[in-house]
């Protein structure tokens, strides 16, 4: 495998008493658009400000390309950021915006133009070099603030939650225009979001953090299918996260009580006794009148039904089990509150996580 | 508010002080016009003579001068100390930054005649023959919190963020401030420049305990009223009240640009303390 692009060893962070960043370690090819999803408080900012020179890690280092930066300041480094918040210059129009990497690098002014106008293409803003900034819409001003970035060519695009001040569907369109600028452009990119949605919809391998440590690395489909954990798994889409009791198991599925109930899932390599069932909501089935049934399958009462265009989202209390259920249905399902329902799923759509006393703190509320 | 009558008596309270702001000013102004030596009424019509008189005398021209050297200088030493002093201040991460800040807007509250007395003392154990440029200090000391005050204010609005982006784009402390700091602020501080040249060029009572043998205009007005009393002190005071007017005017004025071309839209005016600075330069 080549070198990496960036490497994270061993980075640490601490604030006083608190501790951001623990013992982190990482290794990001060239070329990906890897995503840091977290709540607020993970340390995904802090290790994008750590990668951008902003910060220095109490402990551990930092190499681009081989080399070791942990000591070099923000403006040596082969990084370029967009910050959260439009954040452009407010005395300069788009040109000089977009030009002021290459000015402070001193590039002849013929290139400079030829280049800002090969940024702004690709951000799609031709011709609007000499607007100034209170002429742009936010949206706008993230793609200028995009340009302006890359017309560097750095080693590591960082970006901290670039979407988040836009309206949702100005956020929409410009997650299509990041996925095509990466595509362009092959540079590397390192993405701060709390979104989930948006981490999905962009990634191409997503870091989960929580409190300062990496809970899973993975692509977006297999930190979606097999969350490593109980907080990867309801942090990244919904989910539900029932208690079971693995009874038998072998490498590939695994058979589990969930009550009086025996189901059997796919699973890999399940240690026999307490689990955590991983569903995810779209693969619960609903269906109505329980007495027709007649087989093991679990019956509930529908507590909220909600119309959410491609079809129902319902909350179904399992009858006897004390837990709730969120089942994502086609619109041809059909169920009132308060009416008996009897819930299915897939053995594919399942996963299995360990359930031991230390996990009993991450219980899912 | 419910909109509704206006208070008459409001009204009249407005008026009776507005009366006695500016008639005195106005009556000043008017005599130094006055055809005849007289300063009181029956007005005897309209001449230019006494600032003729003015402007030729080689007393005024020589305090003129002092008066726009000392100035001069306290503007420029306050531009340079001044902006080091807010840029160092809102930029530290210190936990001395609020005291010291304090120390700095402190001298805000000195009487003047106490600073006069001070500087004076400080001088003879310095062992500083009196000047102009021991007027110069002392101006610096009596100005620099007035200048402090704005600058600290405008360079503290700043979003940090934009410095932090030009040090993302390669540019070194010196670059960023240079090319993003200052652009965005050097109209309000050249505005708070003017404000402190304005104050230095009036100053009376420091100046009369620092000053030596040289005078500066607001010394020469007062020792010719010793003197004589005749309309070429109203031509002198009018000329110096319309050339401070005037460095305020563009103080307000750079401020309020400044603000609009930093935020690239208008603004009001973001200077709530030259009234102040305004009374007590006065």
């Amino acid at each position: 495998m080549s070198e990496p692009r960036v490497r994270m060893e061993q980075v640490s962070r601490r604030f006083g008493a608190v501790t951001a960043l623990d013992e982190l370690t990482l290794d990001i090819p060239p070329g990906e658009l890897l995503t840091l999803l977290g709540p607020s408080g993970c340390g995904k900012t802090t290790l994008l400000r750590i990668i951008a020179g902003f910060e220095r890690p109490s402990s551990g280092r930092i190499r681009i390309d081989g080399a070791d930066v942990t000591s070099v300041p923000a403006n040596r480094r082969p990084t370029n950021l967009v910050f959260q918040r439009p954040t452009l210059f407010p005395h300069l129009d788009v040109l000089g915006n977009v030009a002021f990497g290459m000015q402070v690098a001193r590039v002849g002014k013929a290139e400079q133009r030829r280049k800002v106008a090969e940024a702004l293409a690709l951000v799609r803003l031709e011709g609007y070099e000499r607007r100034r900034s209170h002429e742009l819409s936010g949206g706008q001003m993230q793609r200028v603030a995009l340009a302006r970035a890359l017309v560097n060519r750095p080693a590591v695009l960082l970006l901290d939650e670039p979407l988040s001040a836009l309206d949702l569907k100005i956020r929409l369109e410009m997650e299509v225009e990041l996925r095509r600028v990466h595509r362009e452009t092959g540079a590397t990119f390192v993405y701060v979001t709390h979104d989930q949605r948006e981490a999905m919809a962009l990634s191409d391998r997503i870091v989960v953090m929580d409190r300062g440590r990496v809970e899973q690395v993975g692509t977006p489909a297999e930190v979606y299918r097999r969350p490593s954990s109980v907080f990867a798994a309801s942090f990244v889409g919904d989910a539900n996260v029932l208690p079971v009791d693995v009874l038998e198991a072998d490498a590939t599925s695994a058979l589990v009580g969930l009550g009086s109930h025996r189901r059997r899932v796919e699973a890999r390599d399940a240690a026999r006794g307490p689990a955590w069932l991983v569903l995810r909501p779209e693969a619960v089935r609903v269906a109505g009148a329980p007495a027709d049934v007649g087989g093991d399958a679990p019956a509930g009462l529908v507590r909220d039904a909600a119309f959410r265009g491609t079809g129902f989202t319902y909350r179904i209390e399992l009858t006897g089990l004390g837990v709730e259920l969120k089942a994502e249905t086609p619109p041809s399902s059909v169920h009132a509150v308060g009416d008996r329902v009897t819930v299915e799923w897939d053995a594919s759509a399942c996963w299995l996580l360990p359930r031991g006393g230390e996990d009993e703190a991450a219980t899912p509320a | 508010m419910s909109g509704g009558r206006r208070s008459p008596l409001a009204g009249t309270f407005t008026l009776v002080g507005l009366v006695f702001l500016w008639a005195p000013l106005a009556l000043m102004a008017l005599f130094s016009l006055h055809a005849t030596a007289s300063l009181s009424f029956p007005f005897e019509g309209f001449s230019t003579r006494w600032y003729a008189q003015v402007l030729d005398s080689p007393e005024v021209r020589s305090a003129a001068r002092n008066s726009l050297i000392v100035a001069s200088a306290t503007a420029v030493g306050t531009l340079v100390l001044g902006t080091l002093a807010a840029y160092g201040l809102t930029r530290s991460r210190s936990r001395l930054r609020g005291p010291l800040t304090l120390l700095f807007f402190l001298p805000i509250t000195l009487p003047g005649l106490f600073l006069g007395v001070a500087m004076l003392v400080g001088f003879r154990r310095a062992g500083l023959s009196l000047s102009l440029l021991t007027v110069t200090i002392a101006h610096l000391v009596y100005v620099f919190p007035f200048f402090f005050m704005v600058a600290r204010a405008a360079l503290a609005r700043l979003d940090p963020a934009l410095e932090e982006m030009a040090m993302d784009l390669g540019a070194d402390r010196f670059t960023t401030f240079r090319r993003v700091t200052l652009p965005q602020v050097w109209p309000v501080l050249v505005g708070a420049a003017c404000l402190a040249f304005a104050l230095s060029f009036d100053e009376f009572v420091i100046t009369f305990f620092v000053i030596g043998p040289d005078s500066t205009l607001p010394l020469y007005v007062w020792s010719s009223l010793r003197r004589t009393i005749d309309p070429s002190i109203n031509a002198i005071s009018t000329l110096l009240l319309l050339f401070t007017t005037l460095l305020f005017a563009i103080t307000v004025l750079l401020a309020s640009w400044g603000e609009r071309r930093r935020k690239g839209r208008t603004a009001e005016a973001p200077l709530g303390l030259v009234p102040a600075a305004v009374e007590r330069a006065g």
